[in-house]
């Protein structure tokens, strides 16, 4: 081995620099290969009239042009994904109220905990799948729960119905996440120290006001970080509407997410594809960095004093 | 301002009682420290005062009232926590009207006394800061503030200072002192820290193993400790602690040590315990060096620790080992020859089988 006496290598400083370098550099080349790569090939093709077999042609904002003007399932999957992200705020209330409960004192909350936490980990193909049985017209429990309840003498297609659809698709969105949701709630509340409980019920606080004025802002970063992950979910949906109504009844459940693949891998328009992804980016980068800011730059943190 | 009386109180978690009956009587405006070992109960008792842990026996009063079934906020009790509890979202302003605005104080009133309380304790420039951007010492003065501000009944102390390093918990014990001539509130304050609870209380109540093992002035419970174990916990330096037999001859009463070394003992006090064997207890700060001429006990130094304004010195008395303070520079390295004498006065003796003093 030769090792050059002096220079660059002699400091300590830079030998670690350099071994650092080779520790990230793996997981660099994929991020950039995979992600930046990628991304960056995207917008250039943007703004490329081009298909497969066929040189790229540079027309400018021409496909950003077709989709403001023409493309009405653009509008409609924005506005389901909207939608979708809009569930999010009443998806993340309800898992604070599982949250509570089973951090409060009842009996077997661990057993609670894990059953609710269980729908995180399974595939969104599996959720779809399962759901779908469940929604079913004929054979669905659900159906069969509200008829032999009297509640309703038709069937109710819900994933058929154009009303039905969405709603329906979002609430096996959220009976996945909501797991998810508690664990990180949960995780915040139990880093909420007991002893400013104690404090407020002494200076007189009431049980409202410890949960608004102790309870909701020390849990303000979780909360956010639940709300993140609600947009990021709300864009990346893909498997689960796929799998459940690939969209329709119509484009009823269309998302953005559903509706970039069918441009690229249905339509083949690679490029238009291309410019709606780009758009979808915009959009998420946008909301996220919103959710953080309103976090006050901390979400995920924990606020002690 | 009020009276706290606790008769025969109680606590078990679960089957495990570790609190056995104390009694306790705090007369208003009295400051009274819970002192004693690590999980004697102290905190346990002072969160049942709170109102924080129910009560599995005997009674709590604050003034005439009973409160046993009385909620928290209802009891008109402060408390300052070890960590502070400071609510860490709020600013310190924030942290101190808080109490007040569910008492139905007025803002124009909340944001007077929340300015008084601030400028009792020297913190009027702080109250625009988080918690966070305060140090150890202007928290605590934050959580006092945060008490006294609601001028209750009874302020309740859990070792506010232990949070503190060396320094400023000494500074803040002053601190304290001070506060307590502007604030004459009934006060209940737990400590494992002696010196805190000698230099606070108006009375120290010693707790072990979940029972009182005494209640005194600091006076009284540093001259006169009712039991062994009140014995080795208060005072600067332990107190030495060894095996003895009481003698009543020719000479008058007095105490043997080891193999043969005599200690007089006041007239007439222990003659019922002759020949009885005792546990002798002498401070090191009360064996003090003597002089040619006046009755000596010899003994061979074994450790010398000089402090500067004085010298501990443990040193070897007829087979028994014994620590003293005594005047720097005397005994200067271990085999030096150590000469001591006790006023028969300063001799504790404790019965070995109860450990109460005779
Ligand atoms: N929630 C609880 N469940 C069971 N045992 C408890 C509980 N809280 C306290 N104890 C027990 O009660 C005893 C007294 O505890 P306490 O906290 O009053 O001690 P302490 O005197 O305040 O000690 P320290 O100086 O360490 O704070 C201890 O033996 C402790 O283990
Ligand atoms: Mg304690």
């Amino acid at each position: 081995m030769t090792r050059p006496s002096g220079g660059w290598w002699a400091t300590r400083r830079n030998r670690q620099f350099a071994l650092i370098v080779c520790f990230l550099l793996p997981s660099l080349v994929v991020f950039f290969l995979y992600r930046l790569l990628p991304l960056g090939w995207n917008v250039i093709l943007s703004f490329q009239a081009w298909s497969p077999l066929k040189p790229a042609q540079w027309i400018g904002l021409e496909n950003y042009a077709e989709m403001w003007a023409y493309d009405d399932v653009f509008w409609v999957a924005l506005k389901n994904t909207l939608i979708f992200i809009a569930a999010s705020p009443l998806a993340i209330a309800a898992a604070l109220g599982i949250a509570l409960l089973v951090n409060s004192d009842l009996k077997g909350a661990a057993v609670y905990r894990t059953i609710v936490f269980l729908s995180y980990p399974l595939m969104a193909v599996a959720v779809g799948i399962i759901w779908r049985w469940m929604y079913d017209e004929r054979g669905g429990i659900i159906n069969y729960a509200l008829r032999a309840s009297g509640l309703t003498t038709r069937p109710i297609g819900f994933l058929q119905d154009f009303d039905w659809a969405l709603p329906s698709v979002i609430f096996a969105e959220v009976w996945q996440v909501i797991g998810f949701y508690m664990i990180i709630l949960l995780t915040g509340l139990q880093s909420i120290p007991p002893n400013l409980y104690e404090a407020a019920h002494i200076d007189g606080a009431p049980a409202r006001a410890r949960f608004f004025r102790i309870t909701v802002p020390m849990l303000r970063p979780s909360l956010f970080l639940c709300a993140v992950v609600g947009i990021l979910n709300s864009f990346g949906s893909f498997d689960l509407v796929y799998i459940m109504t690939n969209g329709g009844p119509g484009h009823a459940t269309e998302l953005l997410i559903t509706h970039i693949y069918k441009s690229a891998f249905v339509q083949s328009k690679f490029d238009y594809a291309a410019a709606l992804t780009v758009v979808q980016f915009g959009l998420l980068v946008i909301l996220t960095v919103a959710a953080n800011r309103a976090a006050g730059g901390n979400v995920g943190a924990v606020e002690r004093d | 301002m009020a009276t706290v009386s606790l008769r025969s109180v109680r606590k078990s978690y679960d089957a495990q009682e570790v609190v056995h009956g104390v009694d306790l009587e705090v007369a208003d405006q009295e400051f009274v420290v819970l002192v004693g070992p690590s999980g004697c109960g102290k905190s346990t008792l002072l969160r049942m005062i709170a109102g924080l842990e129910d009560i599995s026996g005997g009674e709590i009063a604050i003034g005439d009232r009973v409160v046993n079934e009385i909620d928290p906020k209802d009891r008109d009790v402060a408390m300052v926590f070890q960590d502070y509890a400071l609510y860490p979202h709020l600013t310190v302003f924030q942290n101190i009207a808080f109490s007040l605005q569910y008492r139905g104080v007025g803002k124009a009133d909340i944001a007077r006394r929340v300015a008084q309380a601030a400028a009792i304790l020297d913190i009027e420039s702080l109250l625009d800061r988080k918690p966070r951007q305060l140090s150890g010492g202007q928290r605590q003065r934050v959580a006092m503030g945060r008490a006294i501000v609601r001028e209750p009944k009874v302020f309740l102390f859990d070792e506010p200072l232990s949070n503190l390093d060396a320094k400023l918990r000494v500074q803040m014990r002053t601190e304290i002192k001070k506060l307590r001539e502007r604030v004459r509130t009934t006060a209940i304050y737990v400590t494992h820290d002696q010196v805190e609870a000698m230099t606070l209380a108006d009375r120290i109540v010693l707790m072990h193993n979940g029972r009182v093992e005494q209640i005194g002035t600091p006076e009284d419970v540093y001259d006169e400790p009712a039991t062994l174990f009140v014995a080795g916990f208060v005072g600067a330096s332990a107190m030495n602690l060894v095996a003895g037999r009481v003698e009543n001859g020719a000479q008058g009463c007095a105490v043997i040590l080891g193999n043969g070394a005599r200690l007089a003992l006041p007239a007439s006090r222990f003659e019922a315990h002759a020949d009885m064997p005792v546990t002798v207890g002498l401070r090191p700060e009360h064996l003090h060096w003597s002089h040619y001429g006046t009755p000596s006990l010899q003994g061979t130094a074994r450790v010398v620790e000089p402090l500067g304004s004085d010298t501990l010195v443990v040193f070897d008395l007829a087979g028994c080992e014994l620590q003293a303070r005594l005047p720097p520079r005397l005994v200067r390295r271990a085999g030096d020859p150590v000469s001591v004498a006790i006023a028969p006065e300063a001799i504790h003796l404790f019965d070995p089988a109860t450990g109460h003093r005779l």
